[in-house]
């Protein structure tokens, strides 16, 4: 199939019969067929209470699945879910689904998502996570709302957590992000969002598709590109967001996932991100976020030992990331015994910087600089864990803005290593 | 053009429901009478309808517009005589007319002189002929009609010191129906209407006939024991006469009105007309379809009345609360446009004066199951005047011409019973018969082309209905078939033009052949039948096997 024709004429079809929309729903799985009933029943449920009168569909667009998962979405009826005094569904609602020729990833799933939602018209979008058991039917509303009711361009979701939940989030992403493109974004990278047609349409215009760094974490692009065209932006609390375990091998993909495309995104953004100074708090619907404070078991001693093997054993590849400064002290960081171990804000900083510089010059595989970033975080991570063991949800936030204006503070060294080595 | 002697011929019929009053003044009272219809009769003749629904024409003190009715064996004085209604009927039959005329048997104007009698003593003969009670709190699970007036179903009768029924206003007391003596005289009355040959009744309020407590008195199995008893004696004295219920309930509630083909010939289909204008705005066939689907089957010598606007508000009683509101903002966004639980304005202005959704709902009132009601003026797209009290802004003279008064009446225009409209848009200079019959392409000429096409088979009165379910939820299709005839009607709801993928296989071989221009169009095969239609056209195909 040709790049120019990525929908099938089956979609396309599908879509002609569905029609002009207000409101457009995609969600993209891949063999979600545990959770994706649920989370239908939550979407139609979301419409028929909080958006009765709209023209609204639901674009599963999935990547070949075996499980059952397309037939799974399309199957649901809006009957299944009629609830309250008023319960009668004033128009048809439209679920279809489509298989992405591509393989199983979501760059494919967004872009036919976008694509739908530019031939239909669609006035508000959100994307929806097909793998969370606790969506709830209030998650349409909260995500849409300020596109429908109050022209906000992109709404992007704070959750209730764990504290030592989202850690690459908490102490890169966001502090990250908020630092280079002047926003308080706490969620950069996130798989339920809301945007306008018009924000859909301009990104799905852009020559991003072809990225392949960019495409594994499409959706942080979106977010970087919602902030540098200054759209309208707004936070939304959905509540609490089940836990995913994670294997540790996962690290690496998540990375490529999320660090990747932001690397990756700096360089063309760099008129944006080099200009910005400070950074702006963002509207936010609800609580800022929340955090839950039970006890978890950490393997402390697991971390460490991926940490000091990582420094011992990429010493040659950090040589060419990192300064001499930073890698000297990250050596010394891996000798401090087990209770006395810190990787201090202001060198995890550096090394995020260092990181970002040597993937823009490409000084080696940029594959291998995300790859090599693994150990470095399990030792920030494990540093922040330790540090925040019996913080309470004010310590744990303390810690996390401090790292943020650590971010900002520490960006003229970014500017000036970027410039030093173009 | 004689009657047909077929007694099913109300499934055949194209009603025109007009008011004698608004129609045409013979006699230069500003008041439309007998004559005046008469002199029009070949105008309803040239538009193809072939029966004629008159509302109530009885004296009245017209508290509201006559169906509060004090003499039941008379005629308002101001609209002729007896003998001048006898003419009507002689000459709209000649036409190939019918006349069907209404009947109020749940109450009667409190000026009747039975209730006058009533209300007298409560030794009275005819004490009995209403409901009478000493205290106001008998029957409390009964719903108010008319909220916006009415605060209870007791009034307070200061002559008998008692506390008097009224499912309406309390100017209509009801008749106590497990009276033997007003069922005997409301017959009587049905009789003296028959004999004299009209050809139908449409019967007023007919749940309401009696009540009973710890009941919401409506449909109650007494009340339809009565009206059996009503359709009994008609087949026997006046076979091949015709009884229309009125009865505002929900499909399902209204199914044993027809019985086992022994109550009612017809009733109107009240939930389907406000799901058309909903499906339209909403640009989806799901409220049609829903309906339809949850409408029961009915015996074969029934038939459902359709209708897309009449003298009352347009009736919102028989949808949801979220229907309601949307229908509300969709159509009555002034508030002065509302009126008890509907909407008070006629069909063109409820359309936007878009004459391609007049087209679509016209069509589909003559293309679903069911015998068509046209409201006198639509057919022209008269307006409203939200400006006049209660009803009466959908009440207004026929605008025939340009003329003085429209050429309604001669009299002074501050003489005439109600103003014309005057507005640029519907004001009579802009929309009369006399401007619409020159010119080719007018309402008129539309209506009276689809009338001609609509009469032109018996599958549109008589036929099944089998409803296609394209992806496509902004087409509303379906196939009519009676015999071996086929007609496949698609209806585009949307006000953009699409493109509908129909499964017909069951219809391979056919060539569908369009009723109004009568082009052919490709033979039907294996794959789906793909159409594109306009921003709310529709079409109407005969599938010819050749």
């Amino acid at each position: 199939m040709a790049e120019d024709t990525f929908l099938t004429d089956d979609f396309l079809r599908q879509l002609i019969n569905v029609g002009e929309v207000d409101i457009l729903v995609g969600l993209p799985t891949h063999n979600n067929a545990k959770t994706v009933g649920s989370i239908v029943k939550a979407i139609q449920s979301g419409i028929l209470r909080w958006f009765p009168r709209e023209r609204a569909v639901i674009i599963n667009a999935d990547g070949g699945s075996r499980d059952g998962t397309p037939e799974l979405v399309t199957s649901i009826s809006i009957d299944d879910v009629r609830r309250g005094p008023n319960p009668y569904a004033l128009r048809t609602l439209h679920s279809i689904s489509t298989k992405y020729a591509a393989s199983p990833a979501v760059p494919a799933a967004f872009r036919t998502i976008l694509a739908a939602a530019e031939l239909l018209q669609a006035k508000a979008c959100v994307v929806m996570s097909p793998e969370s058991s606790s969506t709830e039917d209030e998650w349409i509303s909260k995500l849409l709302r300020p596109i429908r009711n109050d022209g906000f361009d992109l709404v992007t979701p704070t959750y209730r957590r764990h504290k030592f939940e989202g850690v690459l989030i908490t102490n890169l992403l966001y502090p990250m992000t908020r630092a280079l493109y002047g926003l308080r974004l706490r969620e950069p990278y996130a798989q339920e969002f809301g945007f306008s047609g018009r924000l859909g349409g301009e990104f799905l215009s852009q020559n991003v598709w072809d990225d392949g760094a960019a495409g594994s974490g499409i959706e942080l692009r979106f977010t970087l590109a919602a902030i540098t065209a200054q759209h309208r932006i707004c936070q939304s609390f959905l509540g609490q967001k089940d836990h995913i375990e994670q294997r540790g091998s996962d690290l690496v993909p998540a990375l490529r996932q999320t660090v990747g495309p932001l690397f990756s995104a700096l360089a063309p953004d760099f008129p944006f991100w080099s200009t910005a100074v400070g950074s702006q708090p963002l509207l936010s619907i609800g609580p800022d976020h929340e955090l839950l404070l039970d006890l978890v078991r950490v393997n402390r001693k697991r971390l460490r030992e991926m940490f000091t093997t990582g420094v011992a054993e990429l010493a040659t590849v950090f040589q060419s990331i990192l300064s001499p400064d930073t890698l000297a002290e990250l050596q010394r960081v891996a000798l401090l015994g087990e209770n006395d171990f810190a990787y201090p804000a202001e060198l995890w900083v550096k090394t995020v910087y260092e990181f970002a510089a040597s993937y823009h010059k490409s000084v080696i595989s940029r594959d291998h600089i995300i790859q090599a970033l693994a150990p470095l975080f399990r030792g920030r991570a494990l540093a922040f864990l330790m540090e925040q063991r019996n913080g309470s949800e004010q310590d744990v936030e303390n810690c996390i803005e401090s790292l943020c204006l650590e971010f900002e503070r520490l960006k003229p060294y970014l500017l000036q290593m970027w410039k030093s080595r173009e | 053009m004689p009657l047909t002697q077929d007694v099913l011929w109300y499934k055949d019929a194209i009603i025109y429901q007009v008011h004698v009053r608004t129609f045409y003044d013979s006699s230069g009272d500003g008041i439309g009478d007998f004559q005046g219809l008469e002199q029009k009769l070949a105008y309803l003749q040239d538009l193809g309808i072939n029966a004629i629904w008159l509302m109530p024409f009885f004296p009245s003190p017209l508290r509201d517009d006559g169906y509060d009715i004090a003499d039941y064996n008379a005629v308002h004085s101001s609209y002729g005589t007896l003998e001048d209604f006898r003419k009507l009927l002689d000459s709209a039959h000649s036409r190939g007319i019918r006349v069907i005329i209404e009947m109020v048997l749940n109450h009667t104007s409190d000026q009747h002189p039975w209730f006058q009698e009533s209300r007298s003593s409560q030794d009275n003969p005819r004490r009995d002929w209403y409901v009478w009670s000493d205290t106001d709190h008998r029957y409390k699970g009964t719903r108010i009609i008319f909220l916006d007036t009415e605060k209870s179903n007791w009034a307070w009768d200061p002559i008998s010191k008692s506390y008097y029924w009224h499912r309406f206003f309390s100017h209509q007391p009801d008749l106590n129906y497990d009276n033997p003596a007003v069922r005997e005289q409301m017959w009587n009355v049905m009789k003296f209407w028959l004999e004299m040959g009209v050809d139908a009744f449409r019967l007023d309020a007919v749940p309401y006939l009696v009540e009973r407590e710890g009941t919401n008195c409506e449909n109650l199995p007494e009340t339809h024991a009565i009206l059996k008893d009503f359709r009994k004696r008609l087949d026997e004295q006046f076979p091949g006469r015709m009884l229309l219920a009125e009865a505002n309930q929900w499909p399902a509630d209204l199914r044993p009105y027809f019985g086992d083909g022994d109550e009612f010939h017809m009733a109107f289909h009240f939930p389907l007309m406000p799901r058309m204008f909903m499906g339209l705005k909403l640009e989806d066939r799901k409220p049609i379809t829903e309906i339809l689907q949850q409408t029961p089957e009915i015996p074969p010598t029934c038939q459902w009345s359709l209708f897309l606007r009449n003298h009352d508000e347009l009736t919102l009683e028989m949808v949801t609360d979220i229907e309601r509101d949307y229908m509300y903002d969709s159509y009555a966004e002034n508030k002065t446009m509302r009126l008890n639980l509907g909407i008070r304005r006629r069909l063109a202005p409820l359309l936007d004066n878009d004459r391609r959704r007049i087209e679509l709902m016209n069509g589909m009132l003559m293309s679903l199951p069911g015998t068509p009601i046209v409201y006198y003026g639509d057919e022209i797209g008269m307006g409203d005047n939200i400006n006049l009290g209660d009803r009466n802004g959908v009440r207004t003279p026929m605008q025939w011409s340009g003329g003085w008064n429209g050429g309604f009446s001669t009299a002074e225009p501050d003489r005439l019973y109600a103003p014309l409209i005057q507005n640029p848009v519907y004001g009579y200079p802009a929309v009369n018969v006399v401007s619409q019959v020159g010119s080719g392409h007018s309402l008129l000429h539309w209506m009276q082309s689809i009338i001609a096409v609509r009469s032109s088979t018996a599958v549109f009165g008589r036929g099944s209905i089998d409803f296609l379910h394209p992806a496509n939820h902004r087409i509303l299709a379906y196939v009519r078939r009676l015999g071996n005839e086929s007609v496949l009607v698609v209806n585009n709801l949307s006000g953009t033009a699409q493109a509908v993928e129909l499964d017909l296989r069951r219809y391979k071989g056919n060539i569908p052949i369009e009723m109004f221009g009568k082009n052919i169009f490709p033979r039907v095969g294996e794959l789906p039948y793909l159409l594109t239609l306009g921003p709310y056209q529709f079409f109407w195909f005969r599938l010819r096997r050749i």
